[in-house]
């Protein structure tokens, strides 16, 4: 694990001691390295798990996440290049430094064996999230952004700190190899219900579930691009991550704890993809799709079978390069026009037709087109809540049909129709941007494959 | 930073730590209010009875309720210098120009039905007084052909207009003395006057509920990028997209720069120093980057005198085949009348001062020997405004410049603005949602007509 964390922090005296001129070039390159790297832990051996130290761990389940996010971050610094042009160099140090800060904290989150590590890094996330929010957002709703997503998260997770220091107490040890050969079933009782809410609200608020999820329009449209971009592809799925380790102690109580939580995000689901249905501001339509992608995995986790596992696990990954993608092409279009709402930057496919194959893909692999991860995901995820109760074949199916109705929306609107006259002189697509899309794709659709790799470890 | 050099280096670096963390001295957060917002997808500046109308429309005509940021910027609040406030406030569909005459008769039907458009929840109902009283137009022999085809290009169109011989004259308004007139042309439905106050205040009402946002500052600069093509002839060619536009807040130094991706120049009189903020007509005359945008201020004078024994409330809007015209204001037998002036006695617009001899020497006695009774009158008051002077065709331009290409123009009317403001908001709207005119074509008001040279030319002009 060393030969990531350490290259990892690494990265931050690269930055401060690069010439002003090879700071992205550097920054990018041993990024890219460092993600190579990760591909290692790829090659997982057997269903159990790869034991790296005494703190660090990967299996099937971490290792995706985790080369998702050391992918991502080249990807972050590529993409978040013009915005920054124009300021100070001591500044443009400090966005790198906090991206690297983040970076490092997430690696050491997916793959911390100790619940307690988990936790303090999860939390340890938020501070360097919440700095690029606030500081290089783009208008002044940051900063209400900035404490939605700050305080909901903490409020969330406070009851989960409680749960584990009792959990460590009761088992004497919080260490997650040793919690799953000890763990004993959870009787119903008051004193559990409450020990199982205070587990699981951290997550369902970082995921997030339907009722919690008003902190992420905000964080995501107020965000600048590196921002929306960790926040969408990896922070979410820390939610999803730590709700699959923790539930491993919460049986047999979850089979009727979770009720609520699954109607919530079954419902959610299909409020948030309908409201994207009516979303001006194309960055936001782009975070409601999240929630409601989300809200699938929130209830495939909930339901606790092999398969909507494994479709869990795929749906996390494939959205994250998805979503990542999708704002990326966003920012694109922002770059240009300096407006974020959709109508006024329409025909985007005859000016910019090479962008225009990037929308349309992204647009495919975001309303699950097969025979891409995405659909694999879903569809585990919908066939296994066909089986847990016959009625939500209904509401998936009707989330598929929005998904994919907003999805499409997206597309002819900002691509499709006459070209509107203001935007006739933007500049064509940079070399840079067509590499960021390919290199988000490129993964995408070689998983599909081989995507065995991000099934999970039950596969 | 490169830590070769540590000697004496320590104090530099930490002055440096300190001044890039947030600040020292803590300032409390200050009300910033009255700032316009950071970004606004939309800047109208200008915020005359034109840039409320393209707001409103845009407004209205958005597809998803809510889209569009709409920041009209507005230098002068009580709207002191302002042609809308100081206009006479006349309508008519009596052009030879048939887009113009299209344009009327929408706005007509727009003031016509105020209260459907403009309602606003708990506000009272809007009375815009309009006194549908009609526009006559005299022509003496030379002008009686162009009134005739006119008429007929009118008739066309819709509009109710009607020609009357002097005798039919003298039987309908006894108080016309005929002598030259050889032909009238009288509107008898959709033409006639009304409070332009009241509808730049219902406009701006209604706007204001609509989500559009006001800033009581000046533009002082687009800041713009631009970017090199070439024409399918293989000449290069410079577009421009302004991206920011510097507001100046009144009476103070401090500026915002707003972010925006459209830029609507509806500034009235004052057009052409915006559009050369912008810089149009930065390049060598006679190209299209030399072609300025020909609008400048010109100062009309307007007259409101008393006369107990003039014609009575059936009197029309009246031209002169002189120019000097007048109407009828109120119920106490006040006219309020004027007269353009000609090219070499241009008042000088540097003020809003009134010139007096004006009226005796060009405005009165035209209009005495038209209207006998006006030999004895007493002006009451007097008050100047400024046309938005369009010095190539007098006619409005609308439309996208083909170079700063996020500009659009809708200005230059050159005294008839207030009349078309409803339709040409409408016309701005649906070519900034839509990419083109879907109701009134105004192609030929387009800014290109000035490097090409096409005239829009009106026949018969006040």
């Amino acid at each position: 694990m060393l030969k990531i964390i350490l290259p990892t922090m690494m990265l931050m005296p690269l930055t401060w001691m690069s010439k002003p001129n090879m700071i992205w070039i550097n920054t990018t390159t041993y990024s890219l390295l460092i993600s190579l790297i990760s591909l290692l832990f790829l090659n997982q051996l057997n269903d159990n798990c790869t034991n790296l130290s005494l703190s660090f761990f990967t299996d099937s389940l971490s290792a995706p996440l985790l080369t998702l996010t050391t992918w991502l971050l080249p990807l972050m610094l590529m993409a978040s290049q013009f915005h920054l042009s124009k300021e100070p160099l001591t500044r443009k140090k400090l966005y790198i430094t906090m991206l690297i800060l983040l970076q490092l904290f997430l690696i050491m989150t997916f793959t911390a064996t100790e619940l307690i590590m988990f936790y303090i890094l999860f939390e340890a996330t938020l501070a360097p999230t919440l700095i690029i929010i606030t500081r290089w957002g783009n208008q002044t709703e940051r900063l209400n952004a900035g404490m939605y997503f700050l305080f909901y998260t903490l409020v969330g997770s406070l009851p989960l700190l409680v749960a584990l220091l009792f959990i460590q107490n009761n088992m004497g040890t919080l260490n997650f190899l040793m919690l799953q050969l000890w763990s004993q079933p959870m009787p119903n009782s008051w004193s559990n219900t409450l020990l199982w809410l205070a587990c699981m609200m951290a997550f369902m608020v970082k995921m997030p579930l339907y009722g919690l999820h008003l902190w992420l329009p905000k964080a995501h449209v107020e965000a600048p691009i590196a921002g929306s971009m960790v926040l969408a592809a990896v922070l979410l799925k820390l939610g999803g991550y730590g709700m699959m380790r923790i539930t491993i102690l919460l049986n047999p109580l979850t089979n009727s704890m979770a009720y609520p939580f699954m109607m919530l995000s079954l419902w959610g689901m299909i409020m948030t993809s309908s409201i994207c249905l009516r979303q001006t501001d194309l960055k936001s339509l782009i975070a409601y799709s999240s929630v409601s992608h989300m809200a699938l995995v929130i209830a495939a986790i909930l339901i606790q079978t092999p398969w909507s596992y494994m479709g869990a696990t795929a749906l996390m990954i494939a959205h994250g390069l998805t979503s990542s993608m999708l704002f990326c092409l966003a920012n694109s279009n922002y770059e240009r026009t300096h407006s974020r709402t959709m109508i006024l930057a329409r025909g985007l496919q005859v000016l910019l037709p090479l962008m225009a194959a990037w929308w349309l893909l992204a647009s495919l692999t975001n309303l699950a087109l097969p025979p891409t991860i995405n659909l694999i995901g879903e569809l585990f995820v919908v066939m296994a809540s066909f089986s847990w109760s016959n009625i939500t074949i209904i509401l998936m199916g009707t989330n598929i049909i929005i998904t994919a109705l907003y999805s499409l929306y997206m597309l002819i609107t900002t691509q499709r129709g006459k070209y509107t006259h203001h935007i006739k002189n933007i500049k064509p697509s940079f070399t840079r941007e067509n590499a960021l899309m390919a290199l988000h794709l490129m993964p995408l659709l070689l998983l599909s494959l081989n995507p065995k790799i991000i099934l999970g470890p039950i596969y | 930073m490169r830590f070769s050099d540590q000697n004496g280096k320590m104090s530099e670096i930490k002055k440096k730590i300190q001044s890039v963390l947030p600040g020292g001295a803590w300032n409390p957060p200050y009300d910033t209010s009255y700032l316009p917002p950071e970004h606004s997808d939309v800047v109208i500046v200008g915020g005359g009875v034109i840039g409320l109308s393209v707001a409103y429309w845009l407004k209205r005509l958005e597809k998803p309720r809510g889209a569009i940021r709409v920041l009209v910027v507005e230098r002068d609040h009580t709207y002191s210098q302002a042609s809308t406030a100081l206009s006479v406030g006349g309508i008519r569909q009596q052009f030879s120009v048939p887009e113009n005459i299209q344009l009327s008769l929408f706005s007509v039907e727009f003031l016509r039905n105020i209260n459907e458009y403009l309602a606003v929840v708990d506000d009272p109902p809007l009375d815009i007084q309009f006194n549908p009283s009609g526009y006559l137009l005299l022509a003496s022999e030379k002008g009686a052909a162009v009134m005739e085809s006119n008429v007929k290009v009118q008739r066309q169109e819709g509009a109710k207009v009607c020609l009357m011989s002097p005798e039919q004259l003298r039987n309908k308004f006894p108080w016309i003395n005929t002598e030259g007139v050889a032909l009238a042309s009288y509107g008898m439905e959709y033409e006639g006057w009304f409070d332009p106050w009241c509808l730049l205040q219902g406009l701006r009402r209604k706007v204001q509920s609509m989500g559009v946002l006001f800033c009581h500052g000046e533009v002082t600069r687009f800041v713009s990028s631009s970017s090199h093509t070439e024409t399918t002839s293989g000449e290069e060619v410079t577009l421009k997209r302004i991206h920011e536009v510097h507001v100046k807040i009144d009476r103070s130094l401090e500026y915002q720069p707003v972010e925006c991706a459209l830029v609507i120049n509806a500034a009235g009189a004052w057009s052409g120093q915006i559009a050369e903020l912008a810089g149009v007509g930065k390049g060598p005359p006679g190209t299209l980057q030399g072609t300025k945008l020909p609008v400048e201020r010109r100062k009309r004078y307007v007259y409101l005198w008393h006369c107990p024994q003039g014609p009575g409330l059936e009197t029309p809007f009246v031209v002169d085949a002189s120019g000097a015209y007048f109407r009828r204001e109120g119920l106490g037998n006040n006219y309020l009348g004027g007269c353009s002036p000609t090219e070499e006695e241009e008042p000088d617009p540097g003020n809003l001062e009134v010139d007096h001899d004006f009226f005796q020497d060009k405005v009165w006695p035209p209009l005495a020997q038209r209207v006998p009774a006006f030999e004895t009158l007493k002006v009451r008051s007097a008050w100047a405004g400024y046309y938005d002077y369009n010095t190539f065709d007098q006619n409005g331009v609308v439309g996208p410049h083909p170079l700063v290409v996020n500009m659009y123009f809708a200005t230059g009317f050159s005294g008839h603005g207030l009349q078309q403001a409803p339709a040409v908001g409408r016309a701005v709207a649906e070519m900034v949602l839509d990419g083109h005119f879907q109701t009134i074509n105004l192609n030929p008001f387009h800014f290109s007509r000035f490097y090409l040279g096409e005239k829009v030319q009106e026949h018969n002009i006040i």
